[in-house]
């Protein structure tokens, strides 16, 4: 049994990504499941999936704690406390990792098998957008060692059911070939479960200021640092700006402040929409990508 | 043949295969991806029905049971808050004695709100006199949803059916489901011929009519108990002819490693599945387990339970909800039927676990039967229900209710 865990941003497609491994692993006869979390939707906000292939009927369901194989397609991700993406890894777990950096820099922190690629620059150059559905997905099928035909075929299939033309269709078994092609097949260690074993404790009666679901510490939420979400930096370029206020009121996140009577973006707030980029009507912010 | 599909796809195919011919719908997560797959199939002309979607889930079901009554073949599907909004028509569709199929898929009510499943929201329908059908994989739902129909409009019963399953972790969960051929399934399940509610200009009928005769009004409502004890012995041959036909098993009750168990988990829904594989671990541990599986939870399918737990020392019921100031209510359920017979488990444990869809682990499962064991060795003294709560949980709900007061300045 192979298990796989896909962590992403929320636009990214790994719910996408997931299906398209499952649905080439049962392609190739295999026994499958594969299962998206997201909670309330929000553009950039950490997503997780899961793809199980497997020989025998598979008996899981849910959360895939201890993944054989773990598709990280934004490195900033490492840093949230919250999604934890290497929560559950083990030694002989392989991870793969989007990013511009290289191996090195990720193998002392994350200390297992590291595989990185930056997908995201192919994604621009083959798709135009920084969508990583497919390229993932074909990492992944060569990872788990899935043939390509059935990879192809997959990604025509679920394409399709979102509704795809065939050009995007055409561009996407390009970018899932040029992921496939990247990595090569692993082997997958069968390792026991690594299920932590966990102790029962009792639940006591709490007074109802803590055992009721009120907030008392308001206006909390500048603590969440949406600016980790972004693949993207938008920049204002103040000898084009002439402080019409657009971006201000556009963006929404609030993360620009007014000062001194121009716009100035917040970047721990800023998850890199780009709606500012869009609203401007003087075209005076540019977008760099993240970490160059 | 056979697809990849999810939970509420497995549903959709379900009503596709049945012909249904009225859906009344009105969207609610995590159910709203069935009526999405419906309604596409309809625009596309891949699917004859009529589709409507209600102001509300009240309206819904009752849409839902007077096109019933005219003689359609109805199928509709709601979940959690979206079920108790519609409460009141559960107990008259019953009381109409039409024949709807309904898929709820199960959610933990508010508040505080949440999408993940607990079975709250369905065991609160337990008494309104529909049968209830609960599901642990996707292609028991295509299956329960073609038994459902079958078992409802059969002349001896002419109630309606619930079918259950899980939010996210069937809902949204992709596996392969073996979809029938639809000439199969027209030799299964003909088409409906009502003959006591239908709209015919020939043969007026009034229909719902007020009762207030008391000595009527328990007649009436007694008949909906001896439909359901019907429906016991109708159930038990549908699974006979299903099985023979599609060479599926779907019984009322199901067995997991039974055979030479001693101690037994009793579950129900898609967390059994969790339950199979942690009896698969305490076997190599070892220890003789097995797991009972209710699929039919009304009419209860007393008798095959008395047969599965005949003589075990222990039965550990998880149940995935909480009636507070009692505990389980499929704890209640069992140990109520099983109190008069002679061979019933020398103990009988209640846990709590699951709710809001937390995880039971492994760990969580042998905690439960090694208490069980512990109550049956020791003879010592029963507390019940444990709630399934780890070290890890009480930490995690520390940190967040300390972030919502301002205690941890981290980053939440
Ligand atoms: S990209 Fe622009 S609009 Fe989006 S959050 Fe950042 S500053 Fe706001
Ligand atoms: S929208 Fe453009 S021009 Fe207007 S304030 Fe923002 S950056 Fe300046």
């Amino acid at each position: 049994m192979i298990k796989v865990r896909f962590h992403g941003r929320g636009g990214q497609g790994m719910k996408t990504s997931s299906r398209i491994l499952g649905t080439a692993a049962f392609l190739s006869g295999f026994f499958v499941q594969d299962f998206p979390i997201y909670g309330a939707e929000r553009r950039g906000a950490p997503v997780v999936a899961f793809t199980i292939i497997s020989k025998e009927p598979i008996l899981e369901r849910g959360y895939i704690f201890d993944p054989n194989i773990l598709l990280i397609s934004d490195e900033t991700l490492l840093l949230d406390k919250q999604t934890d993406p290497t929560k559950g890894m083990s030694k002989e777990s392989i991870v793969f990792i989007n990013s511009n950096k290289n191996e090195d820099y990720f193998k002392e922190k994350i200390g297992a098998k590291v595989i990185v690629e930056d997908l995201t620059k192919i994604a621009l150059e083959v798709l135009g957008r920084p969508i990583l559905s497919t390229l993932i997905a074909g990492v992944a099928a060569k990872l788990v060692g899935i043939e390509q035909k059935y990879l192809e075929e997959a990604v025509k299939e679920e394409l399709e059911q979102i509704g795809a033309n065939e050009e995007m269709i055409r561009k996407n078994i390009l970018a899932a070939t040029i992921g496939y092609n990247k990595v090569q097949e692993v082997k997958i260690e069968q390792t026991e479960s690594l299920e932590p074993e966990v102790k029962v404790v009792e639940v006591e009666y709490n007074d109802p200021e803590i055992s009721t679901p009120v907030i008392s510490f308001v206006a909390n939420s500048y603590l969440k640092k949406t600016g980790t979400w972004r693949v993207f930096k938008p920049i204002i370029k103040y000898q084009k700006c002439k402080s019409c206020r657009l971006c201000y009121v556009y963006c929404p996140e609030s993360a620009i402040k007014w000062e001194n009577n121009f716009p100035v973006i917040d970047y721990e707030n800023c998850k890199g929409c780009l709606i500012c980029v869009q609203e401007c009507p003087l075209k005076a912010i540019e977008i760099v990508r993240e970490g160059e | 043949m056979k697809k990849l599909m999810t939970g509420n796809e497995a549903a959709a195919w379900g009503a596709r295969l049945a012909e249904v011919d009225y859906i009344p719908n009105f969207p609610i997560t995590p159910q709203t991806e069935i009526i999405e797959t419906l309604s596409k199939w309809i625009r596309e002309g891949e699917m004859k029905a009529v589709f409507r979607t209600m102001d509300s889930e009240h309206s819904m079901l009752t849409a839902a049971g007077s096109a019933s009554a005219t003689g359609a073949r109805v199928f509709t599907a709601t979940s959690s808050q979206g079920l108790l909004y519609a409460f009141e028509m559960l107990y008259n569709l019953s009381g109409w004695r039409v024949p709807v199929v309904m898929v709820n898929v199960s959610r933990g009510l508010s508040a505080p709100i949440t999408l993940e499943p607990d079975h709250n929201d369905i065991l609160s329908a337990r008494d309104s006199g529909f049968l209830q059908i609960h599901c642990e994989t996707a292609q028991e739902i295509l299956d329960s949803i073609l038994v459902a129909y079958k078992i409802s409009e059969d002349k001896r019963v002419m109630l309606p059916t619930i079918v259950n399953f899980d939010g996210f972790y069937l809902s949204f969960t992709r596996e392969i489901v073996d979809v029938p051929k639809l000439e199969d399934v027209r030799k299964f399940l003909p088409e409906y011929k009502p003959t006591h509610t239908f709209f015919k200009a020939s043969k007026p009928l009034a229909q719902g009519t007020p009762v207030l005769n008391s000595s009527l009004y328990s007649y009436f409502r007694y008949q909906v108990h001896r439909a359901m004890e019907n429906a016991l012995d109708v159930y038990k041959e549908v699974k006979e002819e299903f099985n023979k036909k599609f060479g599926r098993p779907i019984d009322e009750v199901e067995t997991y490693m039974m055979d030479d168990a001693e101690y037994a988990l009793l579950m129900t829904n898609s967390f059994s599945t969790k339950g199979k594989k942690a009896v698969i671990k305490m076997r190599e541990k070892k220890i003789n387990v097995g797991l009972i599986k209710l699929r039919l939870f009304r009419p209860f399918p007393t008798k095959e339970l008395m047969k599965q737990t005949r003589g075990l020392k222990g039965l550990a019921i998880i149940d995935q909800n909480i009636s507070p100031g009692k505990g389980g209510v499929i704890y209640s359920e069992v140990s109520s039927e099983l109190y008069n017979y002679e061979e019933k488990p020398k103990v009988i444990t209640s846990f709590i676990g699951g709710l809001g869809g937390k995880n039971i682990s492994e760990t969580e499962f042998e905690f439960a039967i090694n208490y069980t064991r512990k109550v049956y060795e020791e003879r010592t003294t029963l507390r019940v229900p444990i709630l399934l709560f780890t070290e890890e949980d009480k930490k995690t709900s520390k940190t967040l209710i300390d972030i919502a007061h301002g205690g941890e300045k981290n980053e939440a």
